[in-house]
């Protein structure tokens, strides 16, 4: 009995923790088809230890990365600054122009009432850990439930749209980048209005596809989100079409686009403490609580 | 006890470099050193039981900073270090050369596995596509990192070992034969 307990002891185990492992997965795919997870504690704490430890472990290579940017920056930023410099005037006088044609035409106060419609309250957060994995592409980002991050919520820059937050501890997130081959948004390019779903590849770049037929999309091209997901907001800069493969006979042509976001350098982003309505309405009414006294928070006042 | 602390600080310290690591360098050229801490093991200890218990939290500790689903990593690292100890029983992996494309080999296949249960439960993602471009860098990235790797986990194992009472530790040599 002991020598058949033996032999059969590691298969069982393995059959056990494979079992526990397949479920673990079910359970996931399953948090993450309704939009994300805050996870349960013994996994939160896990990620909360990792946030600092990755944070610190990558100090070093951010240390070096940093002084040689600097060292690159210093020798630039005469040329830059004249440049720039040029650049403002030129943009001053531009501004000028618009704000007296607005004020001519009586919009600028429509547009302030539309913007205070759309205003979302940003939380700032660093990237301090990407994916460990080749195949995913994903953060961890420093900002978790404790400030308001919901998973569900869209992470953005300056520059574009960056992602999904897919999972939340107390003082981190797991953001789901753009780049990543489980990644698609709708999408439109700004010139043309056509639409098509925007994937990642796993690799620096995006696949825009679209409908051929009435498809008007040429390279250079920016692609903004459509805000039909229901998940991003509308007028979010994707990337710019870089390269459009042959259709062929086929109807659904596919377009490369480099991402607006430079992902190799991210280091800030903005998580945006509002959810889509495909957001909200998979979180029902129990995200209407934490949700609002986000937005309170992120504006500066006590939530009623 | 000493054990049961040191080879999971071990992993998890792996785990920790290869989040630095891929700070620095392009995704496929990442070494996965998680993995091939596991693989060292397999080839070293001859605890069955205390292997799948550390394979599998070390791929949940790699699902929680990756993106991939919770599990995933688990049921891979448990297969190729079940794997890994299979591999030292039936064939001859002793030197650097068969160590290497032993590796490479593992490697190639946890990507394959990894494509095929990502596109079990994301039907519509392009997970399957990893191309030869991205699993070439991996494989050569791990074969290159895993003498380093293997020599570090073959020290701990040995200590371990040896403060534990003698724990028998599989030698490197075809068919189990003591070198």
């Amino acid at each position: 009995m002991p020598d058949l307990l033996k032999r059969i002891g590691a298969p069982l185990l393995f059959g056990f923790l494979a079992l526990v492992a397949v479920v673990t997965m079910v359970s996931d795919r399953r948090s993450l088809a309704d939009g994300g997870r805050d996870l349960p504690w013994w996994q939160a704490l896990m990620l909360e230890i990792a946030v600092p430890i990755q944070d610190v472990a990558g100090a070093p290579v951010d240390g070096v990365r940093g002084l040689w940017t600097d060292y690159v920056a210093v020798l630039e930023v005469r040329e830059e600054n004249a440049r720039l410099r040029e650049r403002v005037v030129e943009l001053e006088e531009a501004n000028l122009q618009y704000r007296e044609a607005l004020v001519a035409s009586g919009h600028l106060q429509q547009i302030a009432s539309m913007r205070d419609d759309f205003e979302t309250p940003m939380l700032p957060s660093e990237v301090v850990g990407l994916d460990v994995m080749p195949w995913f592409r994903s953060v961890l980002v420093d900002r978790g439930g404790a400030h308001g991050v919901q998973a569900g919520n869209p992470v953005i820059t300056a520059e574009g749209v960056v992602g999904l937050v897919t999972a939340t501890s107390r003082h981190a997130a797991k953001t789901m980048l753009l780049l990543d081959r489980q990644s698609a948004i709708d999408g439109i390019v700004q010139r043309s209005r056509a639409r098509g779903i925007v994937r990642g590849r796993g690799t620096d770049q995006l696949s825009f596809e679209f409908v051929v037929r009435g498809g008007d999309v040429k390279v250079g091209d920016i692609v903004i989100t459509s805000g039909l997901g229901g998940v991003y907001p509308k007028g979010l800069r994707i990337g710019e079409v870089v390269e459009i493969s042959d259709p062929g006979g086929d109807l659904l042509q596919t377009a490369t686009l480099r991402p607006a976001v430079d992902f190799g350098r991210l280091e800030q982003v903005f998580v945006m403490l509002r959810r889509g309505p495909t957001m909200d309405l998979l979180y029902d009414s129990e995200a209407a609580g934490p949700l609002e006294s986000a937005r309170a928070r992120a504006r500066g006042r006590p939530s009623s | 006890m000493k054990r049961l602390l040191t080879l999971p600080a071990v992993g998890l310290a792996a785990l920790v470099a290869q989040g630095a690591l891929a700070t620095l360098l392009s995704p496929p050229w990442c070494p996965d050193l998680a993995l091939l801490v596991l693989i060292g093991i397999g080839l070293r200890w001859s605890g069955i039981a205390g292997g799948l218990l550390l394979a599998a939290f070390l791929g949940y500790a790699t699902d929680l900073v990756s993106g991939s689903l919770l599990g995933q990593h688990a049921l891979l690292r448990m297969a190729a270090h079940g794997l890994a100890r299979l591999g030292n029983r039936h064939l001859s992996l002793r030197g650097l050369l068969p160590q290497a494309i032993f590796v490479s080999a593992l490697t190639c296949a946890n990507a394959f596995a990894m494509a095929l249960i990502t596109s079990f439960f994301s039907p519509g993602s392009a997970v399957a596509g990893i191309a030869l471009r991205e699993l070439l860098p991996q494989a050569v990235a791990n074969a290159l990192f895993f003498p380093l790797v293997a020599s570090l986990t073959a020290r701990t194992v040995a200590r371990l070992g040896d403060e534990d009472g003698g724990q028998r530790i599989l030698p490197l040599s075809p068919r189990g034969r003591i070198a």
